[in-house]
């Protein structure tokens, strides 16, 4: 049985259904993120597995131990907040302390753990400071290590940084997943953005409309998208319809549910090739900048094609160039049909 | 920062103006030497003011004022955190009519309130009770202490009591070291304003007060009412000085603009 089990759980708030029968099982010591627009139930089902919100039915285990009703306060698990949810009356250490004073650990054992919990966050520097006094990406370490001093079995995280800045949001994207290395603890994430799943979970659950429609770990997900709309959550694709002798032989040839195919191709498996060869005829539409990449988008016979090429000092195609298309047979993917329609 | 142009500038002038000319007058003929009220006055004397504290009435009304502003404003807090609590983040049958019935106090006019009172305090034979007069005074100040703390407990975040409780934080324990310090701010700036309203208070305390539990509103309307000599101006500069002393320690305290404002 897996450390964190969900079994079909469900929440109901009046006539609208939240969460679906959602089956989960998260092993001991993996990073898992749940991945979805907003409003897909996914903060919900933190909320359940916090104990914030009452299930409506289905059942939660940790560790074996049946938790679905049990209070917040008995479950024991690290919950990080979107808003970091710090106590503003109280200092870095008095926040950090907060839950061993609660667990009635001696003042002594207190002190050390707090100062190694600081020491891993690196805000050791900052104790005596009060949550106003620190900046977004200290507060979220604050909020990291008030969670993780109590040693929790799970570490729950709430869009842990959608209050940060793109930079700052990075670099804490590489420090929750160096602290959660360093702790080796099991840990749930929530989030809507799909680069800060796939960049540091061992899994990704996609959420739509309060179901789970796929799990995989990030690169399957990202290269095996089960839906269409997975394939355009998940990074960016071109999905294009039908007739795909014309675009090279997909791996899978079957038919979706209603006999409608779609197939997705990720803008940077496209290569740019001379006019005339290539699978596929295009005139460029316009390009963009972005530092490291270009972004083209090309009219085809097929429709528009988002093509992403790496900047490596070759000069670009100007407006109006043509271009061929050229791609790997293998990497054209065939989607079945949306399950859910939001 | 935005800056104000000249033009609002100088009507914030005129409204300040406005608002401390009768007071800086008040404060000003307190310290006359003459038997009238008068101004300009000739010289500078205590004379008024000795004269106040050798009024036992006085001095005896205020204490009254003092204890009544004092338990008033404080049982009234304590009847105003729960229900803001409750009104702020539970949906419960009768919300919206306990939500109105606390704050209704404010829209009826004292007058009446104090007519009703009197009417009611006869029947019940508790007329002249300072308990009763307490009371009166809490119905009448609950609203501002409501306001504030309700204010209070909608602008806090309440993901900060759900860490609290996931970390193993128990309703008291939760109320008393969470909840409470983070609407501290609007707790004692409704306690502030309650007991300024209830320090303030003559309307409904003419009818409800006996000679024993006079407040000093009361003893300085009836002696208004009997003559206008300077010692009624300095004791409006006491009450001034009061007021101001408690206002200038809030400010320090928390921050004036933090309780009545809502600033943070």
């Amino acid at each position: 049985m897996a450390f964190l089990q969900l079994n079909a759980l469900s929440k109901r708030y009046g006539a609208v259904d939240a969460v679906v029968a959602t089956d989960l099982a998260v092993e001991k010591g993996e990073f898992v993120s749940l991945l979805g627009p907003s409003g897909c139930g996914k903060t919900t089902t933190l909320q359940m597995i916090a104990g914030f919100v009452e299930v409506t039915s289905g059942q939660i285990l940790l560790d074996g131990r049946d938790i679905t009703h049990a209070k917040p306060a008995s479950r024991g698990l690290g919950v990080v907040f979107q808003s970091y949810a710090l106590f503003p009356h109280m200092s870095v250490r008095d926040n950090v302390a907060f839950g061993l004073k609660m667990r009635k650990v001696p003042a002594a054992e207190i002190a050390s753990k707090v100062k190694t919990v600081l020491d891993l966050v690196r805000l050791a520097p900052h104790a005596e400071r009060y949550p106003r006094e620190l900046s977004g990406g200290q507060r979220q370490r604050v909020a990291l290590a008030r969670a993780l001093v109590i040693e929790p079995p799970v570490l729950l995280l709430d869009e842990p940084l959608s209050n940060l800045d793109a930079n700052l949001r990075e670099e804490m994207q590489f420090e929750i997943r160096r602290i959660q290395c360093a702790v080796g603890i099991t840990t749930l994430m929530v989030t809507h953005d799909q680069a800060e799943a796939l960049s540091i979970s061992d899994r990704v659950v996609v959420m739509e409309a309060g179901r789970v429609t796929q799990i995989d770990a990030p690169y399957t997900l990202y290269e095996h998208p089960r839906t269409r709309f997975i394939s355009d959550f998940v990074g960016k694709a071109n999905l294009l319809p039908g007739d795909y002798d014309a675009l090279g032989t997909p791996q899978v040839r079957q038919e979706s549910g209603d006999g409608e195919l779609t197939l997705s191709l990720r803008p940077e498996k496209i290569q740019l090739v001379n006019a005339g060869s290539g699978r596929l005829q295009g005139q460029v539409l316009d390009r963009f900048f972005f530092g490291s990449q270009w972004l083209y988008r090309i009219h085809t016979s097929l429709g528009e094609i988002t093509v992403v090429r790496a900047n490596d000092g070759s000069a670009p195609l100007g407006n109006g160039a043509a271009v061929g298309l050229e791609w790997p047979a293998e990497l054209l993917r065939v989607l079945a049909a949306d399950e859910v329609r939001p | 920062m935005s800056r104000n142009g000249p033009l609002a500038l100088g009507f914030h002038g005129l409204v300040v103006l406005f608002m401390m000319a009768p007071l800086v007058v008040v404060c000003l003929v307190a310290f006359t030497p003459e038997n009238t009220l008068s101004l300009p006055t000739q010289g500078f004397s205590l004379r008024w003011f000795r004269a106040v504290f050798e009024r036992a009435d006085f001095i005896q009304a205020f204490y009254n004022s003092l204890i009544l502003a004092f338990s008033a404003a404080t049982l009234a807090t304590l009847i105003a955190v729960p229900a803001a609590l409750a009104i702020s983040r539970y949906s419960f049958p009768g919300r919206d009519f306990f939500s109105a019935l606390f704050l209704s106090p404010i829209i009826i006019p004292h007058l009446v309130l104090g007519v009703a009172m009197l009417r009611l305090f006869a029947l019940m034979g508790v007329n002249g009770s300072f308990t009763w007069l307490m009371l009166a005074h809490v119905v009448i100040i609950t609203p501002y202490v409501l306001r504030l703390v309700l204010a209070a407990a909608i602008g806090i975040d309440r993901s900060a009591e759900q860490a609290a409780e996931s970390l193993g934080a128990g309703r008291f324990t939760l109320f008393r070291q969470i909840t409470l310090p983070m609407i501290l701010p609007g707790v004692a700036g409704g306690w502030l304003l309650a007991f300024i309203n209830s320090f303030d208070e003559v309307t409904l305390s003419i009818f409800v007060s006996s000679p024993a539990t006079q407040t000093l509103p009361v003893r300085m309307y009836v002696y208004a009412t009997e003559s206008i000599d300077p010692m009624m101006a300095a004791v409006s500069a006491l009450v001034i000085a009061l007021t101001a002393a408690t206002m200038i320690l809030l400010d320090r305290v928390y921050g004036l603009d933090r309780v009545l404002v809502g600033k943070h």
